[in-house]
C-alpha cells in the first residue's frame, strides 16, 4: 500500500526528516508515535501534499506510484486522508456544502456518479449519529466555533464519508476527554477494512487502548528508531522516550 | 491630464443637449429647481484629486467619454422580451426602465395596496407636481455636486414611490434599470424619489443591469425620506456590462425610530461609485448599510458613505467587504460625523478586504468625526488574503485549488450575502460572484433541504 525509502525532508533549510523508512500494507493499522518535534506531523503533511516542505532525498511510493508526483487533490482523488491535528476554521463555508463538494470532488475523479443532495443528506446524516456529531453543526461554517471534540469528530465524519483506502490521523486524540476519545476511537474501529490503511500518529499510548494497531514505530530526529508490536507502546508508556533517543543516538 | 476648461466644457456639453420634451414645464419650483442646478454646475468647483472625495478616484476616464444623452422615445422597445431580465421565482412589484425610461407595459404594478404610489416620476411631474414639490423641498441643501447637478438640471424620468401611513407592503417592490443600447454611449439619468410615510413598512430591490456591451453612463440619484417609525430594507444591485460608467447618489433622511438597511451589491461597470449620505435627524433612528462588491482587470468600484447623526440615541451600522482580483481597484471611504447634540450615538463601522491577488489595489478610509462627549463608535478595516492552510485543507480534501478559492472568497462574503432576504436575488448574487470569481455555480442547493 505505502512504502517510504529514505524520506529526506527539510522546512526553510532546516532538516525534519532524516531517511525515514516505513512499510504499511493494506488493511494494517500502524501507530507511529514520538516526542514534540520529532517529525511526526511534518509526515502526516508531506503525505497528504502541503506546500513549503523540500523533499531532499528518498521516495514514497503508493499502491505503486510516485506519491510525491501527485498534486495535493489528486492525493485525496487516489484515496489518501489526513485527519488534521489541527482543523482549521472555514468562515461562512458551509459544512454540509463543502462535505459534498469534497465527496463529489473525490468521486468524479474515480469516475463514479455524484451523489444527489437527498443520497448525500441521507449517508452525513447516518454516519454523523455513528460518530456522535451533533446535526446542527453540519449546518454551521466548517469548524468556525466547534469545540475542541468536535473538530475532531468533524474530521472523522469526512474521513467516514471519504471511505479513504490511507488514512492518516495526526494527533486525533489531543485535547479529548476520553469520552470523546472512545467516540472517535468507534467511528475509526468501524472504519478498519481488509483494503483500508491507517497510520494513527500519536503522542501518547491512550488513544492505542482503544484503536489497536499491529505495528508501533517510535519516530524521533526524523527517522524510525524502533519498531515492535503493541508491546513496544506499552512501554513507552512506562519508561517515557527518553531510553528511545538514548538508544538511538 | 483634463483641463479645468475641458471639465466645464464637459458637462455644459452635457448640458445642452436636448433630451425631448421635459416633463412639468412652465412649473414655478420645477423651473427653479432646474435652473438653480444650472447655475450651480456653472459655480461649483472642479473635481480633481486634491479634493476629499476624489482622492483615490480619478474622474478622468468618464470626463474622457462623451455621451448622448438618452431620448424619451421608447418605441424600440415595446416589443422588448423582459424575461431574461426577471430574477426566476422573483414575486414583486416591478417598476421596468430602458435606457432610463419608464415602461409601463413591462411593468407590474396592478394590485398595489391603498396608500401606495408607484410609478414614473416623469408622469408625476406632469400630472401632479403640487404633490412632488414638498417632497423635492425637503431634498434641498444636501451637499450638491456637479453630477448630482447635472441630473437636477435634466430632470426628467425615475421612479416615484410612496408608501402612506402604516401601509405594509408584503411584496418586495423591484425597480429594473436596463441599459440596452450598444450602439450608443448614453448617457441616462434617472431620479428616484422614495417616500415612506410614518408606520410604512417596505422591501425596495434595486437591480441595474443590461447587455454585456454597453459602455454608457448611468448617473442616478435617489433621495429616502423615512418618517417616524417607518422601516425600509433596501436592495441596490449594480450588475451592470464592465464598460459601464455607474454613479449612484443616494440621500437619506430618517426621522424619530425609522429603521432603513440597505445591502449595496456591486460587481459590475468600468467605473463604478456610489456616493450615500445619511441624515439620522431624530431620536432612535437606526441605520444599516451592508455592502458587498467585486472588481477584476479594468475595474474600480467606490463606496463613499458618509453617516451623520444630528440627534440623540441613533444607532448605524456600517459593514462592507470586497473581493478583488486581477488588477481590480477599489476605494471605501466611510465617514460618521457625530453632532454635539448627538449624545449616546453608537455608530459602527467595518470594512474588510479579500486580496486574491497581488496586482489588486484597495484605498480603504474610516473617518469618525465626533463632536459629543457620550457615544459609541468604532470603526476598523482590513486587507487581507486567503489563509494557505485554508487552501491546504480544501485540497486535502480532494478539491481543486480554483474551486477552493472561490469556496473561500464565497465563504467570506457570507456574512453580507446570507442576509439578503428575497430567496431569488441572493441565489443570483452567489451564481454571479463565482462566475465573477472563476468558478462554476453549484448544481442543486443544499439548503432547500431539511438535515
Amino acid at each position: 500500500m505505502l512504502s517510504i525509502t529514505n524520506l529526506k525532508v527539510s522546512i526553510d533549510e532546516k532538516a525534519i526528516l532524516n531517511g525515514l523508512n516505513l512499510e504499511i500494507g493494506a488493511g494494517e493499522v500502524h501507530a507511529v508515535m514520538g516526542p514534540n518535534g520529532s517529525g511526526k506531523s511534518t509526515l502526516a503533511h508531506v503525505l497528504a501534499g502541503r506546500d513549503g516542505y523540500r523533499v531532499t532525498d528518498g521516495e514514497v511510493r503508493y499502491e505503486g506510484r510516485d506519491l510525491l508526483a501527485l498534486e495535493t487533490e489528486a492525493r485525496a482523488h487516489a484515496g489518501i486522508f489526513l485527519g488534521m491535528q489541527y482543523p482549521v476554521e472555514l468562515p461562512g463555508v458551509n459544512n454540509m456544502t463543502f462535505m459534498r463538494e469534497s465527496l463529489n470532488s473525490v468521486r468524479r475523479a474515480r469516475g463514479e456518479p455524484e451523489l444527489d443532495a437527498p443520497a448525500f443528506l441521507r449517508r452525513v446524516r447516518e454516519q454523523a449519529q455513528l460518530i456522535g456529531l451533533d446535526p446542527a453543526l453540519l449546518k454551521r461554517s466548517v469548524n468556525e466555533g466547534f469545540s475542541g471534540g468536535e473538530k475532531k469528530r468533524n474530521e472523522i465524519l469526512q474521513m467516514a464519508m471519504l471511505e479513504p483506502k490511507l488514512a492518516i490521523l495526526d494527533e486525533t486524540d489531543s485535547g479529548l476527554d476520553i469520552d470523546a476519545l472512545r467516540v472517535i476511537a468507534g467511528g475509526v474501529n468501524a472504519l478498519r477494512a481488509a483494503d483500508r490503511s491507517i497510520i494513527v500518529i500519536t503522542h501518547y499510548q491512550r488513544l492505542l487502548d482503544y484503536i489497536a494497531p499491529d505495528r508501533v514505530h517510535v519516530l524521533a530526529g526524523g527517522k524510525i528508531v524502533r519498531s515492535g508490536d503493541r508491546q513496544l507502546a506499552l512501554e513507552l508508556e512506562q519508561r517515557g522516550y527518553g531510553w528511545i533517543e538514548e538508544d538511538a543516538a | 491630464m483634463i483641463s479645468e476648461a475641458q471639465q466645464s466644457d464637459w458637462f455644459l456639453h452635457h448640458l445642452s443637449q436636448s433630451a425631448g420634451i421635459m416633463p412639468g414645464r412652465g412649473v414655478a419650483w420645477l423651473d427653479a429647481l432646474r435652473s438653480d442646478a444650472r447655475a450651480a454646475i456653472a459655480r461649483l468647483t472642479v473635481l480633481n484629486r486634491k479634493q476629499e472625495a476624489w482622492r483615490y478616484t480619478s474622474v478622468e476616464p468618464l470626463l474622457q467619454q462623451r455621451f448622448i444623452t438618452a431620448g424619451t422615445d421608447i418605441g424600440a422597445f415595446r416589443n422588448l422580451d423582459i424575461r431574461p431580465w426577471i430574477l426566476p421565482g422573483m414575486d414583486a412589484f416591478r417598476l421596468v426602465f430602458v435606457n432610463g425610461r419608464y415602461l409601463p407595459r413591462l411593468s407590474a404594478v396592478d394590485d398595489l395596496p391603498e396608500g401606495v404610489t408607484v410609478g414614473s416620476l416623469r408622469t408625476a411631474l406632469s400630472t401632479d407636481p403640487g404633490r412632488l414639490a414638498t417632497w423635492f423641498e425637503q431634498q434641498q441643501g444636501r451637499s450638491d455636486n456637479l453630477f448630482t447637478a447635472l441630473n437636477s438640471a435634466l430632470i426628467n424620468d425615475g421612479a416615484l414611490i410612496h408608501i402612506g401611513r402604516h401601509v405594509v407592503l408584503r411584496k418586495p417592490l423591484e425597480i429594473v434599470y436596463l441599459s440596452l443600447d450598444q450602439e450608443r454611449s448614453l448617457l441616462v439619468q434617472p431620479r428616484n424619489l422614495v417616500i415612506l410615510e410614518a408606520g410604512a413598512e417596505a422591501t425596495l430591490v434595486e437591480r441595474f443591469v443590461g447587455s454585456e456591451k454597453t459602455t454608457g453612463f448611468n448617473n442616478h440619484v435617489t433621495g429616502i425620506q423615512l418618517s417616524g417609525g417607518a422601516s425600509l430594507d433596501h436592495y441596490r444591485l449594480q450588475d451592470e456590462s464592465d464598460r459601464t460608467f455607474h454613479l449612484s447618489s443616494i440621500s437619506l433622511s430618517q426621522l424619530e425610530l425609522s429603521r432603513y438597511r440597505c445591502t449595496h451589491l456591486s460587481f459590475g461597470g468600468a467605473w463604478a461609485r456610489t456616493d450615500c449620505e445619511t441624515l439620522l435627524k431624530q431620536p432612535g433612528a437606526k441605520c444599516e448599510l451592508n455592502g458587498l462588491y467585486t472588481v477584476g482587470d479594468g475595474q474600480l468600484n467606490d463606496f463613499h458613505l458618509r453617516v451623520r447623526h444630528m440627534t440623540p440615541g441613533c444607532t448605524s451600522r456600517e459593514r462592507f467587504k470586497g473581493i478583488l482580483h486581477g488588477k481590480g481597484r477599489a476605494v471605501f471611504d466611510g465617514h460618521i460625523i457625530v453632532d454635539k447634540d448627538a449624545q449616546q450615538s453608537d455608530a459602527q463601522l467595518r470594512n474588510d478586504n479579500l486580496m486574491l491577488t497581488r496586482g489588486a489595489e484597495v484605498d480603504t478610509k474610516p473617518q469618525l468625526e465626533i463632536y459629543a462627549d457620550n457615544v459609541k463608535c468604532s470603526h476598523g478595516t482590513t486587507v487581507g488574503e486567503i489563509d494557505p492552510a485554508q487552501i491546504f485543507y480544501l485540497r486535502s480534501r480532494g478539491i481543486a485549488r480554483t474551486k477552493a478559492l472561490s469556496m473561500l472568497s464565497l465563504g467570506f462574503a457570507a456574512d453580507i450575502s446570507n442576509e439578503i432576504k428575497p430567496e431569488p436575488l441572493r441565489g443570483y448574487v452567489e451564481r454571479r460572484l463565482l462566475q465573477k470569481l472563476g468558478g462554476e455555480p453549484d448544481g442543486d442547493n443544499l439548503s432547500e433541504h431539511h438535515v
